[in-house]
């Protein structure tokens, strides 16, 4: 990839460039131009990818103001908000020659633990502003906002149509010189789901340095594209600080729950330190199991969320001392092991089959109940051992596997012949 | 069990050679053996369920009052099915409906449907099996066989006679192994009786399993034999797990956990069960034991609900790795 990811290098620069969301924009200028110090902040809000934080940008370039922000990288607690926002709004010198928007980004991910008191800080900094404070939102009705929501007018950004975001992939096509076929953008577009980042982000992972992008080349981006949105899911979920942003990362998943759980129980250690998280956190994921044994069992849908709940923010929040750090992740092992044993296994199975019908049992308990003991026999009295394989009618394959070991397998094939 | 050609050549599992084939040989269970002679004597019977711990002569006792019940049409009007193995509702159906169909041979009005591990069924197959069995009501007897009655839903257990069968008595078990022991010129000792009964915990099948593969290794099994097949066949495998957990090594106690579920192939209660009793061997302090075991009841209790075995006991494992530490901390 090129230094400049695309997203930024076709930022729009006006307002009038921001697609779909256009008059969400506009609003927002004309707030900005018309705010005097008493106003209320601004609180845009919408699905990621939708231009809120570009047009914060785009408004501040065509009123030539500076912007000051505050993201989730930065810690919110009560002091960072008042030393970085706080002074940037209420310290702005009344007659500065240039204009000024304190921009306090995705506060969803405000924490309640280490960003303790942040928001009520924010709510001081906006009341006293002296410059136009605003916040950015996925989802401004998570009660925590109740009283924020007081204070700011909001302005709702809409998740892009598919066109929408075709119409920006051809536009960066052209700019880049790059001859896409409609069928490509549109399966792009359509992966994205109204998300324009994550579409424009795809393209440019999918056609740079490439002067054709053919429908071929999308398999790459399939899988690709599945197994990144796994690792984001991930990461985002392990990063959550409220029960609300990791129950959210669980929704953005396109795989099932079970893989999922697979996922997420394979990397907590990973994530989690202190073995008292790590407890704590498998305690969660073994809560949901439960939720989702009688699910299964009773049909009962009803309580998924449960099990959703707990495999998310019961995990995620159980992370309290350790830090967040970037992890690579594994895909899960046990998964792993059990597609690479699976020849085997499958015999073990023909051999449980065999045991079944003599010994009226299942498969299962003739594995578990039976098996070890006709290893026994059969690896340590090779005569005994060739009458029971009879019995059971275990071909040379599988008095191999039983036995596990050549000598006495051989031994009982020769007695048997 | 009628042997065929060549398999008189053949070793069995003693634990089909010795399996009471009429209700008289049943030496335990009395009420319930004598509640299967009056059926057999009035051929008029309902539904059945049998419920009770691994071991203690279920299939047994159905097979055996089947035999005696139908005499020379057994095969002809005897079904058995496991509902682990056929857990399709489907399979089962179209089984059932095929053997249920025609009437019974012989001078018995009913057919018998054996149904074991029937606590393995989901709630919907149940549904659907207690129709069938509605259906063929004049045709067919069910027998539901499970480990746990309460995994069965109440309208079938209200439609069955439920007979609940208790765990074995040792001294069963011991003369019945001592028994099994002169027929096949076992020289089987005292503490060899012990050692059986201490691994097999009240289950019949896996002592006569155990007193089999012992007597394989040599002509005399004693408690070393005993000890030596039981940790063959239950490899060291989990001790080696529990002490990674506890020195705080989850990811490579998850490892071990991993290849004793795929590679030994043992179920999850299984582990968790083999958890259970190395807790009173480990080299911790005793109050720890039994925080340890209630922690592993907690577990087991949830595999039970619950739908994936490597959650359940990975989440076990991170316990113990926590345990470990608060211990190391004389907490």
């Amino acid at each position: 990839m090129s230094a400049v990811p695309w997203t930024e290098k076709y930022a729009p620069r006006r307002v009038s460039e921001i697609v779909r969301n256009t008059e969400a924009a506009m609003k927002l200028l004309k707030l900005v131009k018309e705010w005097k110090p008493g106003s209320k902040g601004i609180l845009l809000y919408g699905p990621p990818g939708t231009g809120k934080t570009v047009s914060v940008y785009a408004v501040a370039n065509e009123l030539n103001y500076e912007v000051i922000e505050m993201n989730a990288s930065d810690t919110r607690n009560v002091q960072n908000v008042m030393r970085v926002a706080g002074s940037a709004a209420m310290q702005a010198p009344l007659f500065a020659k240039r204009g000024r928007i304190v921009l306090i980004d995705e506060i969803d991910g405000l924490s309640g633990r280490e960003d303790r008191g942040g928001l009520g800080a924010i709510i001081k900094v906006i009341k006293s502003a002296r410059v136009p404070v605003v916040l950015t939102a996925n989802d401004p009705w998570d009660p925590r906002f109740t009283s924020l929501r007081q204070y700011c007018e909001l302005i709702e950004y809409k998740r892009l149509t598919m066109w929408d975001v075709v119409k920006v992939l051809r536009s960066i096509c052209q700019k880049e010189g790059i001859i896409a076929d409609n069928e490509v953008l549109k399966e792009i577009a359509k992966n994205a789901e109204g998300d324009l980042r994550s579409a424009i982000n795809d393209l440019q992972a999918l056609a740079e340095g490439r002067k054709r992008l053919t429908k071929e080349m999308l398999s790459i981006l399939a899988r690709r594209d599945r197994e990144k949105n796994i690792f984001e899911v991930l990461r985002m979920l392990f990063s959550a600080k409220t029960a609300r942003m990791a129950t959210f990362a669980l929704s953005t998943a396109d795989v099932d729950y079970e893989m999922l759980m697979r996922w997420i129980s394979e990397n907590i250690p990973y994530h989690m330190d202190d073995v008292e998280e790590l407890a704590k956190a498998y305690d969660a994921l073994s809560r949901a199991d439960v939720f989702l044994g009688r699910i299964k069992r009773e049909q009962n849908w009803k309580l998924l969320p449960y099990a959703f709940e707990l495999m998310s923010a019961g995990v995620a929040l159980a992370r309290s001392k350790s830090k967040f750090k970037f992890v690579k992740y594994s895909f899960p092992s046990l998964l792993k092991e059990l597609k690479s044993s699976k020849e085997q296994r499958d015999l073990q199975k023909k051999i449980g089959e065999k045991i079944k019908k003599r010994c009226h049992t299942s498969v299962t308990r003739a594995i578990n109940d039976f098996l070890p003991f006709i290893r026994v026999i059969l690896r340590n009295n090779p005569e005994v051992g060739a009458k029971m394989a009879k019995w059971f009618r275990f071909n040379e394959e599988e008095i191999a596997f039983i036995t596990g070991d050549s000598r006495s397998s051989k031994e009982i094939i020769k007695l048997l012949k | 069990m009628i042997l065929e050609g060549d398999d008189y050549m053949s070793e069995m599992m003693w634990t089909e050679k010795y399996r009471p084939r009429t209700l008289d040989e049943i030496v335990n269970q009395e009420e319930i053996v004598s509640r299967l002679k009056h059926f057999v004597k009035t051929k008029d019977f309902p539904h059945l369920l049998f419920a009770g711990p691994p071991g203690t002569g279920k299939t047994t006792a159905i097979l055996a009052f089947a035999r005696d019940l139908f005499g020379k049409y057994f095969e002809e009007n005897f079904l058995e099915l496991n509902a682990s193995d056929e857990r399709g509702i489907d399979i089962i159906r179209t089984r059932v409906k095929d053997f249920a169909r025609t009437r019974a041979i012989g001078d018995v009005p009913v057919k018998i449907i054996a149904l074991d591990e029937a606590d393995n069924m989901t709630a919907d197959a149940q549904q659907a099996l207690r129709r069938t069995m509605e259906k063929y009501t004049r045709t067919a007897r069910f027998c539901l066989i499970c480990n746990y009655s309460s995994k069965i839903i109440e309208p079938i257990q209200s439609r069955c006679a439920v007979f609940r069968f208790s765990p074995l008595k040792d001294e069963d078990i011991a003369k019945r192994l001592k028994w099994i022991a002169e027929q096949e010129n076992v020289n089987l000792t005292e503490d060899g009786v012990q050692a059986i009964l201490y691994v097999a915990e009240g289950d019949m099948r896996r002592a006569i399993n155990i007193l089999q593969a012992a007597s394989a290794l040599g002509t005399t099994v004693n408690s070393e034999t005993v000890y030596k097949v039981t940790g063959r066949a239950r490899p060291e495998e989990v001790r080696e797990m529990i002490n990674l957990a506890l020195s705080g090594k989850f990811i490579e106690a998850r490892k071990k956990l991993y290849e004793l579920l795929i590679t030994y192939g043992l179920s999850g209660s299984d582990i968790v069960r083999q958890i259970h009793r190395e807790i009173y061997n480990l080299n911790i302090p005793e109050e720890w034991k039994v925080k340890l075991a209630e922690y592993t009841g907690d577990i087991d209790f949830r595999l039970s609900e619950g739908a994936h075995e490597d959650i359940q006991l990975s989440a076990l494992l991170a316990h113990f790795a926590l345990a470990g530490t608060q211990m190391r901390k004389g907490g």
